[in-house]
């Protein structure tokens, strides 16, 4: 049995993952993944369903072994040739979409089993778990079932569970998810200074893409069992890497635009654009704040108004573009109000656009490209 | 819960196992249950020798042997027809033994290797609250009044019932199952099958049965009476026989020796078994009360299928 | 070991450890008996040479049918019967519900040899009907629809609790929307509810098939005078007639297992065409309707059945236990409790039977619970390779007659060359008991596993628990409700099992089936019926009683 010694980066990293694939006889379901995370950061995993986010997840937590590659965990081999530590050996805490939380035990029950398990005492087990749930507001519950509580208490009851034996490593698995609204934003707020207070290293997987860039320092954005772009959230929004990237962050439209001579035409309409790629085809990220409402007559682009939107300080408005197949819609900011079915023009600012070059006419049906 | 699951199945497995010790002496027989019971427990007491025993048909106890083939474990047979002695006889699976006990039991219940245990006999079990004239011969039970109510063992299941059918055919010929199966008389299972309906009331009398369990049924008040036609029956002697694998040979033989003593021989008498001792009193009718009609064992079997399949032939409407 | 892969988790390698055997070792020997002859004498000579007289049997073909259409009516009238009755259970408040549940337990609880025997004193010529009524059913009774009348009797309940649990759980819900969106009742049950119902319907309708096509009692009594053989009859021939055909017997149980794995695969085929995640989940909607003029027809259609299924053979038994003589038939004057005197003064061995019996019961119910636990674990939840084979040997002993499971026990465990064995122990007869009823825990164990989400596992995984104490601590204890029924079904069932033990049973060791079945042989009715009154009792009373301290009651099929 070879065990691989992890490199310096390796060794360095919380949580490490090198060449990491898993496949279901010729279903790709992860394809070499590199992953380093630093200690006392926060990673998340952000993607459509189907990208292999939770499957990552899984392989990190033991659940799932991997076809090929190595993960590595405060420097440790956990997974790779040769090597499968079993998840009770991996000294993990995780949080469940589905809470996971066991019916048969109480509250408390449910939060003192990772002790139990760690052989701890009954008096410090009492103190530890009564703690827990004290951090997350739950110690007059203690004595009930799981299936008596909320669904915002079972998922603190959850994540109780996940901190209680102080590991240093904590996955949560689109943890909030299945909460309303308004209620995950209040968990994500708790959920960040919990992880912040208590210096956890975590992975967090979620499709919402506000979540990723409030809780994370890094966000991994995946797409079809690999890493589309891993960056900090800033650059992530400044810099996407891919067209893909950007709409799966709903920063704003792609259109496709086709060079004609030194200008560039959206369908037949010339834009007046310079720059870009020295490509016949380019996508092009257009921003609420590239776009600017001009008169309709004479205006490079027009478009109808469907759907109008009061948001903080401005109208949200979007707009279907005149004469796209297929239709394309872009969002504006705009202060004054408009009716639907109003046909407005519509300017593009090039120095405010990014660009990717392309050779497919369509973004989505494009793979990576970074 | 798993380690209460566990321990529990482990105290039940060791109970269980506790409760089985290998026996000195193992002993398959045919029924009754009452007589291997009072048998072993006689043995034991008079010897101290712990009898362990198998008591199923015929047919079970043959299949477990056939299965045990590679490993027997039998010391002693008792079967309940004679057929077994000859053709284990045959396969050289007995060990010779004659009991000094077995002097005075007849010839034709003894050869080197087995000695009858005691004789059934088949005989007419006939229930006289069924408002049917008392049969005393077998063709009796081909009258119109007869009709629909007669019920025989399947020779097929039962060998005492086989040697029944063979004897008759030689004396009356296929005729008389004829005229039974032309009168709605029906072959109904092996022996108790037959009876129970009788017992009922559903059929008037069984063509055959076997007669201490009729008498059995009739001493424990059941409305039925054993009719031993004049013309002639047939005897079911129950061989007892030594197995050559056996490595307890003596104590086997103590067992043998032990029911053909007196005691031994008065338990078997008590089943309403004729004993096998000529000298064995018995408070019913004994070989010599009763007309045994003549078998060539070895003719008879010889010609087992094409019997049956006469049989069939009549019975298959 | 942490360092090393993991390839099989100890969960998995249990549960194939203990599949193997109690189902494998046993059934192996089958196989090899059916190839190799002289097997039973430890000799692997002349393979394959008893097939062509086995299979060569001109009535083989005749028996294999008889044996389908056996199957066939049986299934279908166990549907008639039971479907209208679920569904009426599921969706209505039946008056009474409870009682009824308990009613239609009790015919499963009747060991098919005593319910037969009860028909057949009931309905035969001066049988206790034409002592009561002046007529008999002697000639429907000893014929094919007489042997699927009682065959379905012992088996509808299985159809019946299966599908009021499954069309419970499914619930009006579905239908309601069905309605909301112009279907009538009637056409959103047919095309909402049913379709709904269809896996647990399925399900039960192949155990039926498998118990009806296996089960040797019924056909043996009736079959035989209606000249109606089958291929269990057949076998049994074969392994109590002299010369015994061990290899012919082997080779016609192959046969009968056959058929029985052509049925699920069938019903796998039906299940994977139609499967529907929302049957699996907790029933949600328990409201329930009113019957309204409905009321009393229903409630004459659940009393006619229990009283045909229950209350008549009951009747027919305890008849029978308390006449002084057969002959005597029912009349004050012939009143005893002598049978019952005999067997509580256990002047015979009833009670050292009983004791046995019910100490093998409950080994063979803990032992089946366990294994069919881990070995639906291996099924349902893990990724483990070769698991079709666990699923196979889970559903195997279905279809083998209770015969052959002896017959292959003792080849397997007689073998001279075994330092140690459980043969000529009681060992051997929960040996075959856990191997006849391991289906049971293992139907149920499944279907408790699919209703529990992956995560609750994972989530004890990661903190901290190895796969053997996520399972003890997390995934049994979820589960031990149903478990639990099925064990409680396991005890009743072993407690009372004849075809295996009457050839496997240790030296010197009686059961309470063999004790019955000796006092029938010998002509002791009355006193073979007491001691199956006594058991009826207690293997009923025994299960509800445990049920009801756990707040649950009448689920138990």
């Amino acid at each position: 049995m070879r065990q691989d010694t992890p490199s310096a980066g390796e060794a360095q990293h919380a949580i490490a993952t090198r060449a990491l694939s898993l496949s279901y006889g010729q279903t790709h379901v992860l394809r070499g993944i590199d992953l380093g995370l630093n200690r006392g950061q926060t990673l998340a995993l952000l993607g459509p369903s189907g990208c292999g986010k939770t499957t990552l997840l899984r392989l990190v937590a033991g659940l799932l072994a991997p076809t090929r590659g190595d993960i590595f965990i405060d420097g440790r081999q956990v997974a790779g040739q040769g090597v499968l530590v079993p998840p009770e050996r991996r000294g993990l805490g995780m949080v469940f979409q589905d809470y996971a939380l066991w019916p048969h035990l109480s509250v408390a029950g449910n939060v003192a089993f990772p002790l139990e398990m760690a052989g701890v005492g009954r008096a410090e087990r009492d103190r530890r778990v009564m703690a827990a749930l004290s951090r997350v507001g739950l110690a007059e519950m203690s004595a009930r079932r799981p299936s008596a509580l909320s669904g915002g208490q079972q998922q603190r009851v959850a994540i109780a569970r996940a901190i209680v034996g102080e590991p240093r490593i904590v996955l949560f698995d689109e943890p909030l998810s299945n909460l309303d609204r308004e209620l995950r934003e209040t968990m994500v707020a708790e959920l960040g200074a919990l992880i912040r207070d208590l210096g956890l290293t975590a992975i967090y997987v979620t499709h919402d893409q506000s979540e990723a860039l409030t809780l994370a320092d890094r966000v991994a954005v995946m797409d079809a069992g690999e890493i589309a772009q891993l960056a900090a959230p800033e650059d992530l929004v400044e810099h996407p890497a891919s067209p893909k990237v950007a709409e799966f962050l709903r920063l704003g439209a792609v259109l496709t635009l086709r060079r004609v001579a030194e200008d560039w035409h959206l369908g037949q309409h010339p834009l007046g654009l310079t720059g870009g790629p020295a490509s016949a085809m380019a996508h092009v990220l257009v921003t609420p704040r590239a776009l600017v409402v001009a008169d309709a007559a004479g205006a490079t682009l027009t478009g109808d108004v469907i759907a109008i939107q009061y948001r903080d300080t401005a109208y949200a408005i979007t707009v279907r573009l005149a004469d796209t197949a297929p239709v394309q819609t872009v969002q504006i900011a705009s202060n004054t109000r408009m009716r639907i079915g109003d046909r407005i023009g519509l300017t593009l600012l090039s120095d405010r656009l990014r660009w990717f070059p392309a050779q497919s006419p369509h973004p989505l049906k494009e793979t990576r490209s970074c | 819960m798993l380690k209460t699951t566990l321990r529990a199945s482990v105290a039940t497995v060791s109970l269980l196992a506790a409760t089985s010790a290998f026996a000195d002496v193992t002993v398959y027989t045919a029924g009754p249950a009452g007589l291997i019971e009072q048998l072993a427990a006689g043995f034991t007491e008079e010897t101290g020798i712990a009898i362990e025993f198998f008591q199923a048909t015929t047919g079970n106890i043959m299949a477990r042997i056939e299965a045990e083939a590679a490993n027997p474990v039998v010391d002693v047979l008792i079967s309940a027809s004679w057929d077994t002695a000859t053709d284990f006889a045959e396969r050289g699976w007995l060990a010779p033994y004659t009991s000094p006990n077995a002097a005075t039991v007849p010839d034709f219940l003894q050869t080197d290797t087995a000695v009858a245990q005691g004789v059934a006999a088949l005989a007419i079990a006939w229930n006289p609250t069924s408002g049917t004239p008392r049969p005393t011969e077998w063709s009796d039970l081909t009258a119109p009044e007869f009709q629909g109510l007669v019920n025989l063992p399947d020779p097929a299941q039962s060998g005492s019932a086989f040697e029944l059918v063979a004897a008759l055919m030689a004396t009356s010929g296929i005729e008389l199952f004829d005229s039974l199966a032309a009168n709605g008389a029906i072959v109904a299972g092996a022996n108790a099958e037959a009876l129970n309906p009788v017992l009922q009331g559903a059929k008037a009398a069984v063509f055959g049965a076997v007669d201490y369990i009729a008498l059995n049924n009739m001493a424990a008040g059941e409305s039925i009476e054993v009719i031993f036609p004049e013309s002639g029956t047939v005897i079911a002697p129950r061989p007892m026989m030594i197995l050559n694998w056996s490595d307890n040979q003596t104590d086997a033989q103590a067992f043998i020796d032990y029911v053909l003593s007196d005691a031994g021989q008065a338990i078997v008498a008590a089943q309403n078994l004729m004993p096998a001792r000529a000298d064995v009193a018995a408070d019913r009718a004994l070989i010599a009360d009763l007309t045994i009609l003549p078998i060539d064992a070895e003719a008879v079997y010889g010609a087992r299928a094409e019997t049956l399949d006469a049989f069939a032939g009549a019975f298959a409407q | 070991m942490a360092k090393s892969r993991a390839a099989i988790s100890p969960t998995v390698a249990l549960a194939a450890v203990g599949l193997s055997i109690v189902v494998a070792v046993p059934f192996l020997a089958i196989v090899l008996q059916a190839i190799f002859p002289t097997l039973g004498r430890g000799s692997f000579a002349a393979p394959f040479s008893a097939f062509a007289g086995a299979l060569g049997d001109a009535a083989l073909i005749g028996m294999a049918g008889n044996t389908l259409l056996l199957g066939f009516c049986v299934v279908v009238l166990s549907a008639v019967v039971s479907v209208p009755l679920a569904i009426a259970r599921a969706l209505f408040r039946v008056p009474g519900a409870a009682i009824w549940d308990v009613m239609f337990l009790i015919p499963f609880m009747i060991p098919p040899y005593i319910a037969v025997l009860g028909w057949i004193m009931t309905l035969q010529p001066r049988g206790y009907l034409f002592q009561l009524a002046g007529f008999d059913l002697g000639s429907f009774l000893f014929s094919l629809p007489g042997i699927v009348f009682v065959m379905t009797l012992n088996t509808f309940p299985v159809v019946y609790f299966a599908v009021s649990r499954t069309v419970e759980t499914v619930g009006s819900r579905y239908a309601d929307v069905a309605r909301l969106f112009g279907a009538t009742p009637a056409r959103a049950f047919w095309r909402v509810t049913l379709p709904l119902s269809t896996p647990g319907l399925a399900a039960s309708l192949l155990l039926v098939f498998a118990m009806a096509i296996e089960e040797y009692g019924t056909p043996a009594a009736l079959g035989r005078r209606a000249g109606f053989d089958v291929l269990v009859t057949a076998i049994d021939l074969r392994v109590s007639d002299w010369p015994i055909d061990l290899p012919g017997a082997a080779i016609l149980s192959l046969i009968l297992v056959i058929l029985s794995f052509c049925a699920f695969l069938l019903q796998r085929w039906v299940l994977n065409r139609r499967s529907y995640e929302a049957t699996t989940g907790k029933p949600q909607d328990t409201s329930k309707r009113e019957l309204g003029v409905w009321t009393f027809p229903v409630l004459a259609l659940f009393a006619l059945v229990a009283f045909v299924a229950t209350i008549l053979p009951l009747l027919a038994i305890l008849a029978t236990a308390l006449s002084r003589t057969i002959s005597g038939g029912l009349a004050w004057s012939n009143l005893s409790f002598r049978h019952f005197a005999a067997i509580l003064g256990d002047t015979t061995g009833a009670l050292k039977a009983l004791s046995t019996s019910l100490s093998l019961g409950v080994g063979a119910a803990l032992i089946t619970g366990l294994l069919g636990a881990l070995s639906a674990y291996a099924v349902v939840k893990s990724r483990a390779r070769g698991r079709g084979v666990l699923d196979v040997l889970t559903i195997l002993p279905n279809s083998l007659p209770g015969i052959v499971v002896a017959v292959g026990l003792i080849l397997a465990w007689n073998q001279p060359w075994l330092p140690i064995t459980p043969y000529n122990t009681s060992l051997i007869l929960l040996l075959a008991y856990c191997c006849i009823l391991l289906p049971q825990p293992v139907r149920y164990a499944t279907a408790a596993f699919h209703q529990i989400g992956d995560n609750l596992e994972a989530a004890a995984r990661v903190s901290g628990a190895s796969s053997l104490t996520a399972f003890r601590r997390i995934l049994l204890p979820l589960i031990a409700p149903s478990l639990l029924a099925a064990m409680l079904l396991v005890f009743a069932v072993a407690t009372r099992e004849l075809v295996a033990s009457v050839v496997i049973a240790p030296v010197g060791v009686s059961t309470i089936s063999t004790y019955i079945w000796r006092q029938f042989e010998q002509g002791s009715v009355g006193l073979g019926m007491a001691m199956a009154f006594v058991t009826i009792l207690i293997t009923t009373a025994l299960p509800l009683i445990v049920l009801s301290l756990m707040g649950r009651r009448g689920s138990l099929l």
